[in-house]
């Protein structure tokens, strides 16, 4: 019923993916480090086979439609990574008609126009995702039923059947205007449900997935998609649930690629790149840094802790005392430890998935370098590649930067208390002469942040109700143009399914204010707006959710 | 070399004495107008020298052509002394042995600067094409430029005799290479580039490409592209 490709069958790869295979195609990538793993994996693919691409990175709406002009009359495939889901393709870029987009994204839900579109889009998605996408029905009335309402007034003849025949008439009508309703019904929640946004599967481990049915994978693809699936999981976008079931997957995986370790007499050499499971500590970096820094600046615990408060620090070093000790002394922290991966080669270079993913985002997003955006893009992307240790070290140096301007910027956030509960959620403002405000000017990092902010604020008020709100973050984006960044997060719950319906509350609020905003980001639910249109566009939100 | 100035000087007596000379001509190095014997070549072949690396520097005419005005000055006069060592003046041949050294020093030189320049520029060839860039092309002398196309014409038609109908390019692949097809990216925004089966690719800074090899190696020479190795 559905026209997009599932990865169950193998015929399905040949006669829809294969032909891709054979021609030139124009990648565009998205500014997420999950985006650069499926990217690498499908690069690697694409040199196998000889495939000839050209890449080119997108940030945002305006650049995806820029980059397909200027490239639509070379190429007529184009494969979209986490990008170009959850919005009508066809209507924005306005393409010819064989021109041929592969999606891959994670952003759902995806835009039912993609979804029943037979000819030019094709989704794709791994067996077993349910999309939930109404049915066909349920969406697009076919036009046929429109016209028997006006044909049967014109075909009337004798009075006895004309009055049989109005009565019939009648009923049929009231019977049609009725479905109608109930169709309307329907169709309005839909809608709703089709209001949240959230990400599903990861689309590194989709082009794993397509690789390993093409029998092409390798180690270090599989090291990819492990990266993509813990950046979803640092940022929060996925449940604790899914991650575990995933972590499964991939540990199958891990298993049948890397077994050559365990066997003394014939294990690889150590230069050879290994990926061992393991079942490790939850603290960001602890690898290369010191423990103490690690857990000053690692969310779970400094909320745990409570570590912007003398009282913390002090629970903090009797942490330490009795870590000799079995017990815990009574903290709340049952989930230190955490299903991961780690990767090896050679002697020295041992690192957890983890701190690819902050190496690579904080690389991304670096803000001290000046040139074009792509420029951190293409570094962060090179860091990706066992062969570029130093811009990995460096992305490395960042993440450490990144982390320890979080956590002060949360420590000074909860003990100010500006954090404010606006009625339906909370809000949280930057002001411009905060230190290392200009890093979360960044979506990422403004992201990573407001999650950050939202646990310790939950762990630290005593208010019931607060704890149970969504957080809106605003962080100033570019003093001279006087815009301001505003980013949306799902409120933190143990049972959240972290679906987010601030992208359609955003754009509904910026119509009814007339605020000049900017929604160019894949992810809905971050925008740009003029600073003075900031006020009467909280204003339309908190009437809006109440 | 100092000591070839006391005899250089037309008209003079040579029993001079030494402290009269040094007071008469103060600097004791540029004994005479030129500077010393064979020092303009040799400031050719110097510069020449220094920009290493298979740099072209800008053709030195005018150097060039006082060495080669030294050079006849040298000559002359050893003609004149020659004749007069002839009929009796036999202290004059250390003289003109000494001339006749400088003159072969300057030949080497000179002659070691142009061929060293034409191996450099036949190095060109291979490396950028058949088209020179402007920059090149304007520190190459008029012969040069010349000798460049007669090596060119020469080049080609012996690539055309070689492998079979259509001749071979052996500009190409000077390493053996290890794939056919290569990773490159984009340094900086060249505009559209054109390739043999008629489609073109936008070349923006910053995009990656996956491109046959024999395509891009000239654009990668010039610098447009990079060759990723991952």
């Amino acid at each position: 019923m559905y026209q997009y490709i599932r990865f169950g069958t193998y015929v399905n790869i040949f006669n829809t993916v294969i032909p891709l295979f054979l021609q030139r195609v124009l990648l565009l990538v998205a500014s997420d480090v999950d985006a650069l793993c499926a990217c690498k994996i499908l690069q690697a693919l694409f040199q196998c086979d000889h495939v000839q691409y050209t890449l080119v990175p997108v940030s945002g709406w305006q650049e995806l439609e820029t980059a397909f002009l200027e490239h639509k009359d070379q190429f007529k495939y184009f494969v979209l990574i986490n990008c170009g889901a959850n919005v009508d393709l066809l209507e924005i870029l306005q393409p010819e008609e064989d021109t041929l987009f592969f999606v891959c994204d994670s952003h759902r839900p995806i835009n039912v126009v993609n979804v029943y579109n037979d000819t030019q889009i094709k989704l794709l998605v791994k067996q077993g995702d349910d999309l939930d996408v109404p049915a066909y029905d349920d969406i697009f009335r076919d036009e046929e039923d429109e016209e028997d309402d006006s044909g049967d007034e014109s075909d009337v003849s004798e009075p006895s059947e004309k009055r049989r025949r109005f009565e019939e008439d009648v009923i049929e009508r009231t019977m049609k205007r009725r479905q109608r309703r109930e169709w309307e019904a329907r169709r309005v929640l839909c809608s709703f449900i089709l209001s949240f946004c959230f990400s599903l599967i990861k689309s590194a481990m989709v082009m794993f997935d397509l690789a390993w049915i093409m029998s092409k994978d390798l180690n270090d693809m599989l090291w990819w998609a492990i990266v993509g699936l813990t950046d979803q999981w640092v940022q929060d976008k996925i449940t604790q649930m899914k991650y575990v079931t995933d972590i499964g997957i991939l540990q199958r995986h891990v298993s049948r690629h890397n077994h050559r370790n365990e066997d003394e007499e014939n294990s690889l050499s150590i230069d050879c790149m290994r990926i061992a499971f393991e079942y490790d500590l939850r603290l960001a970096l602890y690898q290369h840094w010191s423990l103490y820094e690690s857990l000053c600046n690692t969310s779970y615990t400094s909320a745990s802790l409570k570590l912007w408060s003398v009282q913390g620090q002090k629970r903090l070093q009797e942490f330490l005392a009795d870590m000799g000790r079995a017990t815990k002394m009574g903290l709340e922290m049952k989930d230190l430890r955490v299903q991961t991966f780690s990767i090896h080669f050679g002697f020295k270079n041992k690192f957890s998935a983890s701190d690819i993913v902050y190496a690579t985002a904080s690389l991304m997003e670096n803000i001290e370098k000046e040139g074009p955006e792509t420029t951190n893009f293409i570094k962060a992307l090179d860091s990706l590649s066992r062969g570029n240790l130093d811009k990995l070290h460096q992305g490395l140096d960042l993440a450490k930067k990144q982390l320890r301007a979080i956590q002060q910027t949360v420590a000074s956030c909860i003990c100010t208390n500006l954090v404010i509960s606006q009625g339906p959620f909370l809000y949280c403002s930057l002001m411009e002469g905060t230190p290392d405000v200009k890093l979360f000017s960044k979506p990422v990092s403004l992201c990573l942040l407001s999650k950050y902010l939202l646990k310790s604020f939950v762990c630290s008020t005593r208010n019931k109700r607060c704890k149970l709100l969504p957080l809106i973050m605003a962080a100033p984006m570019d003093v001279e143009q006087g815009t301001v960044i505003m980013v949306g997060i799902p409120p933190e719950t143990e049972s959240s399914d972290k679906k987010n319906f601030f992208g359609r509350a955003f754009e509904k609020a910026a119509d009814s204010t007339n605020s000049r905003t900017l929604h160019n980001h894949f992810d809905m639910s971050i925008i740009e707006l003029k600073t003075e249109d900031r006020s009467k566009f909280l204003d339309a939100l908190i009437s809006l959710l109440s | 070399m100092a000591a070839g100035g006391t005899g250089e000087r037309r008209g003079l007596a040579p029993s001079l004495p030494l402290a009269a000379e040094r007071r008469r001509f103060p600097r004791p190095r540029a004994a005479w107008r030129g500077g010393m014997a064979g020092e303009r070549a040799a400031g050719l072949v110097r510069e020449l020298h220094r920009a290493g690396g298979g740099n072209l520097p800008p053709f030195r005419a005018e150097g060039l052509r006082q060495a080669l005005e030294e050079m006849r000055a040298l000559y002359e006069r050893n003609q004149a002394d020659v004749s007069e060592a002839k009929s009796g003046r036999t202290d004059l041949i250390f003289l003109i042995r000494f001339r006749h050294c400088c003159l072969l020093r300057n030949q080497r030189c000179v002659l070691a600067y142009l061929y060293d320049r034409l191996l450099r520029i036949r190095a060109l060839r291979w490396e950028y094409g058949s088209v020179l860039p402007n920059t090149i092309h304007f520190h190459m002398s008029a012969e040069e430029v010349e000798w460049f196309n007669r090596y060119k014409k020469s080049l080609a038609t012996y690539m055309r005799s070689v492998g079979g109908e259509e001749g071979l390019d052996l500009t190409q692949d000077i390493k053996p290479p290890k794939s056919l097809y290569i990773e490159v990216r984009c340094l900086r925004d060249y505009g559209e580039f054109e390739i043999d089966d008629g489609t073109t690719v936008l070349l923006k800074k910053n995009s990656q490409h996956f491109l046959p090899r024999w395509k891009c190696e000239h654009l990668i020479r010039q610098g447009v592209l990079e060759h990723i190795l991952s």
